[in-house]
């Protein structure tokens, strides 16, 4: 019916040579089997290789395979990315993004499409395509409101409990476990794991913060991990954990371990530390420094007091002067309280004690030790002295016969 | 390991009982109180520095893990923390 070059040679005057030995051939070729012939030419002949160009016509599918163009000023090389390559992609390229893929060459064999199966693509210039995910997630979020200054939440002086998100292998338990101890030992740590990096690591994250907000466990959350690469830390940039982060209903501290850049669970939190140590130091007060409020705290509330009980002495001898015998009755009472409260001074200031010679005996879990049969032989002991602590082994205990007359 | 922290020592009431420590020595030094009320406040400053130093002197950290539960629940349990 359709116009043939090898039937129509009538109306074109002679026939050439080549067309009439082609029209005795015994054969021709079926359409599928010229394509899987060029196919596997193509496929054959031409290793994997990368290819530089600008991104034309990006269409995702259902599917998650991703089709487009790679073009130059006078050639376009049709590309296709199958979903397992495309989702490990941080996002899409934008039309006339300059990038290089990675693939290989083949013939699509039911269109009979030249194209290249791209494995991997890669944006050019500064961070490429981690850079325009990143700008295109914290534009996101900007525009939200999620990344405002006045959303930031100030963390708790003294919490209770401290909520820490991270791997169980990682060094950045161990250093945050390490400071909190260091610094507050009084505190209450409670631990989610999760993955910190690969696959399912945002999705592991974003589940931690989900079940913190659940229990309301924690007075302050610290997410993070140590340093690493681009990619291992570019779970911190997922808009998942970002958006967990954003919900949680306690101030939340990211710890990421990187120095030079920022990520946008850094932006979303409500403070950013460089390092998981950093998190822990500004997450829990020092135990020292409070110890030295509380003793300024004891000091002048002693000071205070003693102002006050020797005026009312003063005040109380005036007065016994001038009244009778009922009134002074109840002022003996009043005068009684005084002196118990003045007696208590001495409570304010164990130092003082320590001062004068005498040394406090801690156990293990930090108990004063009181009585002998709180000594074992062998057992460390703690001493609390003047000026600073001296850990000793009990070598023998002996109870003053009096109290027990029984020999430990 | 110790059950749940006493009441009276609990980080948590540190903060207000700091605070509340300071309005005390602060109503005594100002020095224009009766006796009566300056000795009430006095005795109640003397507790809170009672419990503060208890808390303070708590040695041991507590470690616990957060887990998912089958059930939808969760899991707290104590956490073994690897050798320093």
């Amino acid at each position: 019916m359709s116009w043939d070059p090898l039937e129509a040679g009538g109306g074109w005057g002679e026939i050439p040579a080549f067309v009439a030995e082609r029209r005795t051939s015994p054969r021709a070729y079926t359409v599928s089997a010229v394509n899987a012939m060029a196919r596997r030419l193509l496929e054959g002949s031409v290793p994997p290789l990368w290819v530089a160009g600008e991104v034309a016509g990006w269409k995702r599918y259902a599917s998650g395979h991703c089709y487009f163009s790679l073009r130059d000023a006078s050639a376009r090389l049709r590309c296709v990315m199958f979903r397992a390559d495309a989702q490990r992609l941080p996002t899409e390229p934008e039309e006339g993004m300059q990038v290089r893929a990675l693939g290989t060459l083949t013939l699509y064999e039911r269109g009979g499409d030249f194209q290249l199966i791209v494995r991997e693509l890669e944006g050019k210039g500064a961070g490429g395509l981690w850079r325009l995910a990143f700008e295109r997630l914290r534009s996101r979020l900007e525009a939200e409101g999620l990344l405002a200054p006045e959303r930031k939440r100030p963390l708790p002086r003294f919490p209770a409990t401290v909520g820490v998100i991270t791997s169980p292998s990682g060094a950045a338990l161990h250093d945050i476990l390490h400071v909190i101890e260091r610094r507050a030992p009084w505190t209450r740590v409670l631990f989610c794991p999760a993955r910190v990096q690969g696959d399912g690591a945002a999705q592991d994250l974003a589940r931690a913060m989900r079940l913190f907000a659940s229990v309301r466990m924690a007075d302050v959350l610290i997410i993070g991990r140590g340093g690493g690469s681009v990619e291992d830390l570019w779970v911190f940039n997922e808009e998942a954990v970002a958006r967990a982060i954003a919900a949680s209903p306690v101030p939340v501290v990211s710890a990421v371990g990187h120095e030079v850049d920022v990520t946008i669970a850094d932006l979303v939190a409500d403070v950013r530390a460089p390092t998981p140590s950093a998190a822990a130091e500004r997450v829990v007060p020092d135990g020292a420094a409070v110890g030295r409020e509380v003793a300024l705290l004891a000091a002048r509330l002693g000071a205070a007091a003693r102002r006050r009980v020797s005026r009312g002495r003063e005040e109380l001898t005036v007065l016994r002067d001038r009244l009778g015998e009922t009134a002074r009755a109840a002022l003996r009472a009043r005068e009684k309280r005084l002196e118990a409260a003045a007696g208590k001074l001495d409570a304010l200031s164990p130092l003082a004690a320590l001062r004068r010679g005498y040394a406090v005996p801690l156990g293990a879990d930090g108990r004063i030790l009181r009585t002998t049969r709180q000594f074992r032989p062998g057992a460390p002991v703690r001493l609390r002295v003047v000026d600073g602590r001296v850990d000793c082994t009990v070598d023998q205990v002996w109870t003053d016969a009096a109290t027990d007359g029984r020999q430990a | 390991m110790a059950g749940r922290p006493d009441t009276n020592a609990t980080a948590a009431g540190l903060e207000a009982r700091l605070a509340r420590l300071e309005a005390i020595v602060a109503a005594l030094e100002a020095d224009d109180l009766e006796l009566e009320e300056a000795l009430a406040l006095f005795e109640e400053g003397i507790q809170h520095i009672r419990h503060a130093r208890e808390l303070l002197q708590r040695a041991e950290l507590r470690v616990e893990q957060l887990l998912a539960a089958e059930d939808g629940g969760v899991v707290v349990q104590p956490f073994e923390r690897g050798q320093d």
